[in-house]
């Protein structure tokens, strides 16, 4: 029972990061329709402008993870104005590989400032734990699921209580008509890839402190990010927190009950699965083109 | 037929000139961009004409290549017999996992085919009994062709490049039948394609078998060019670098794969001059080909040529040799 406590704890954690990554690849997607191949390596980029702010340039805690989050923001900007503007008119499979293209520029650029050697990022709950039931638990997991939670009701408030996030949901709905209705489109969709940056970013400093921070961890997130998307429901907000949570939980339980070897396994089999069954997800709409 | 005869010649003309010129190490990498070669005119048949992204090709390449390192070592099987079964075998195994998988489009089926690549790469890194796991197969025995061990990299390429050059005649010749058209027409439209009585399904599903037997062919070639294979030789990523080929090449044409496969395999060489920064360079040229030629390599040589035959209608000729590409799906 004790374990169980400990490794559903972990599970939740892991599946917060997964679940945020997702979250920042479908604000991107549903807005501007662009499958972010690049959207582990920018979960790197967080992971590593904290690396920056809080060792490198030593700043206090509050601060550092201010600055680094400020700089995903600017990092989504530079994305939307370099990458996703001269490719929104290309095909998908032009998007796919451009974004793949860009990554591994990211990944390449990273290992030239900060080189090979992998950074351990500090928490503010460094070395804590408390008892929850019998179990020992890191304070640090737990606070990655409530701020992951706290993430997700402000991401709400921000996209149902905002002018700025309604307009944002309308031009998800329909360019043409939220053009029409005279919202600033291009400003919107620049916003979005803000959006999905900074949420990755979150993501990329929770997970500096579980994983040691290195220049190649954005494939493997981008791949558990894409699983979690497509069992949620391509698309979905709650879907993807759904998913994410999903894919933490399998590879921290599977690899304890099941095979440690193999519990990648889980995560990408039952993704083909959802695709052939149901390729909508939980949460998705079944929708003619996207069957 | 006159052009595509002088296109084979110069492909040959050139391959055995450079074949007896450049150095050892050049020779390597010409041996590994027509094995590339081999495996994008392949997926030129599941994305070039029948449309279907596919993100998985590398795994059936590291399929066959799997069945031929192991039949040969374990079974000591000659590689030649073997490939029979490794590229045979990996045919059907596409079939029939396409036949559920390709119901799904765009980007469902390009995630499906990458979940199913990164799940071959976890299954060949663990199932160590079988596979060797990180370790690999080593020791694949070369190939003789008569007699004579063709060991050296030349005498690889040679080989190699006689592959290549009959592959891609098959290729063509299969692009000019009813069955290339049918790809074409399943690509560009499903419906009026079914209305005009293709099967849709059989079609893609032919598509995708086919662009995984060249796939194994290509694998077959390099487990009896490296000697020896390990799970990363296959993973996701190679599979992005053959779709990258053929893009960059100009998809839907078999001198594109061919091109894309060399131009890609030699860019991250020619670029090493600038140090240890040449991989992100890298990632910034190939952004900058698909922003400035959409088309690639190939849709810009024959939008050109068109444009010079008939300078009236060179629009639409240039536009409607990509019409598959124009849309988006």
């Amino acid at each position: 029972m004790a374990d169980l406590i400990q490794l559903m704890t972990n599970g939740l954690a892991l599946g917060s990061v997964y679940a945020l990554a997702a979250i920042g690849f479908v604000i991107v997607y549903s807005a501007t329709g662009v499958v972010n191949f690049a959207a582990g390596q920018f979960v790197m980029v967080g992971t590593f402008a904290g690396v920056a702010t809080l060792l490198n340039a030593g700043l206090p805690m509050p601060i550092g993870y201010a600055g680094a989050l400020v700089a995903m923001a600017l990092f989504g900007a530079l994305f939307y104005l370099v990458v996703y503007l001269p490719l929104r008119a290309s095909p998908i499979v032009t998007v796919i590989i451009g974004t793949v293209a860009i990554g591994i520029t990211l990944q390449n650029a990273a290992l030239l400032t900060f080189g090979s050697w992998p950074f351990r990022l500090p928490s503010p709950f460094e070395g804590m734990m408390i008892e929850l039931a019998g179990a020992v638990v890191s304070v640090h997991a737990l606070a990655v699921v409530v701020a992951t939670a706290v993430m997700i009701g402000l991401l709400w408030l921000l996209l149902h209580r905002t002018v700025i996030g309604v307009a944002m949901r309308a031009v998800a709905q329909d360019v043409k008509a939220a053009r029409l209705m005279g919202l600033r489109v291009q400003g919107l969709l620049a916003f979005s890839w803000i959006l999905g940056a900074v949420m990755a970013g979150v993501a990329g400093l929770m997970l500096g402190p579980m994983w040691f921070a290195d220049v190649n961890m954005g494939d493997p997130i981008a791949l558990k990010a894409f699983a979690a998307t497509v069992i949620g429901g391509f698309g979905s907000l709650p879907g993807a927190i759904a998913g994410g949570f999903f894919v933490g939980l399998a590879e921290v339980l599977g690899a304890s009950y099941i095979s440690s070897a193999y519990k990648d396994l889980i995560a990408f089999g039952v993704m083909i699965l959802f695709l052939l069954v149901r390729p909508q997800g939980i949460f998705g709409e079944p929708i003619q083109d996207r069957g | 037929m006159a052009s595509r005869a002088l296109a084979l010649l110069a492909f040959l003309g050139v391959g055995f000139a450079l074949s007896m010129s450049v150095s050892e190490y050049s020779l390597r990498l010409l041996n590994l961009a027509a094995i590339s070669a081999v495996a994008v005119i392949g997926l030129n048949f599941a994305f070039g004409y029948a449309g279907l992204i596919s993100l998985g090709h590398a795994a059936f390449m590291g399929l066959g290549a799997y069945i031929l390192a192991l039949l040969t070592t374990r079974a000591g099987w000659s590689p030649w017999l073997a490939a029979a079964p490794a590229v045979l075998g990996t045919g059907l195994a596409a079939a029939l996992i396409g036949l559920p998988l390709l119901r799904l489009k765009g980007h469902y089926l390009a995630l499906a085919t990458l979940g199913l690549n990164v799940s071959f790469g976890i299954v060949a890194a663990n199932w160590i009994e079988v596979t060797g796991g990180t370790n690999g197969v080593a020791r694949i025995p070369g190939l003789a062709l008569f007699g004579h061990a063709l060991d050296g990299e030349r005498a690889f390429l040679w080989l190699a490049l006689a592959v290549v050059a009959i592959l891609a005649i098959l290729a063509s010749a299969l692009q000019r039948s009813r069955h290339g058209r049918a790809m074409m027409a399943v690509r560009d439209d499903e419906t009026a394609a079914a209305m005009s009585g293709v099967n849709v399904t059989a079609v893609k599903v032919a598509a995708f078998a086919l662009s995984a037997v060249y796939a194994a062919i290509a694998g077959c070639l390099f487990a009896a060019h490296v000697r020896f294979i390990s799970p990363d030789d296959f993973n996701f990523a190679h599979s992005i670098t053959f779709l990258s080929m053929l893009i960059v090449g100009g998809e839907g044409t078999i001198a594109g794969a061919i091109i894309g496969a060399a131009l890609l395999t030699f860019l991250p060489e020619w670029l090493r001059g600038l140090g240890e920064s040449y991989l992100a360079f890298f990632g910034l040229m190939m952004l900058a080909i698909l922003i400035f030629m959409p088309r690639g390599i190939m849709g810009l040589a024959l939008g050109l040529a068109a444009r010079r035959r008939r300078p009236a209608q060179s629009h639409t000729q240039a536009t409607s040799a990509v019409a598959g590409k124009a849309v988006r799906p």
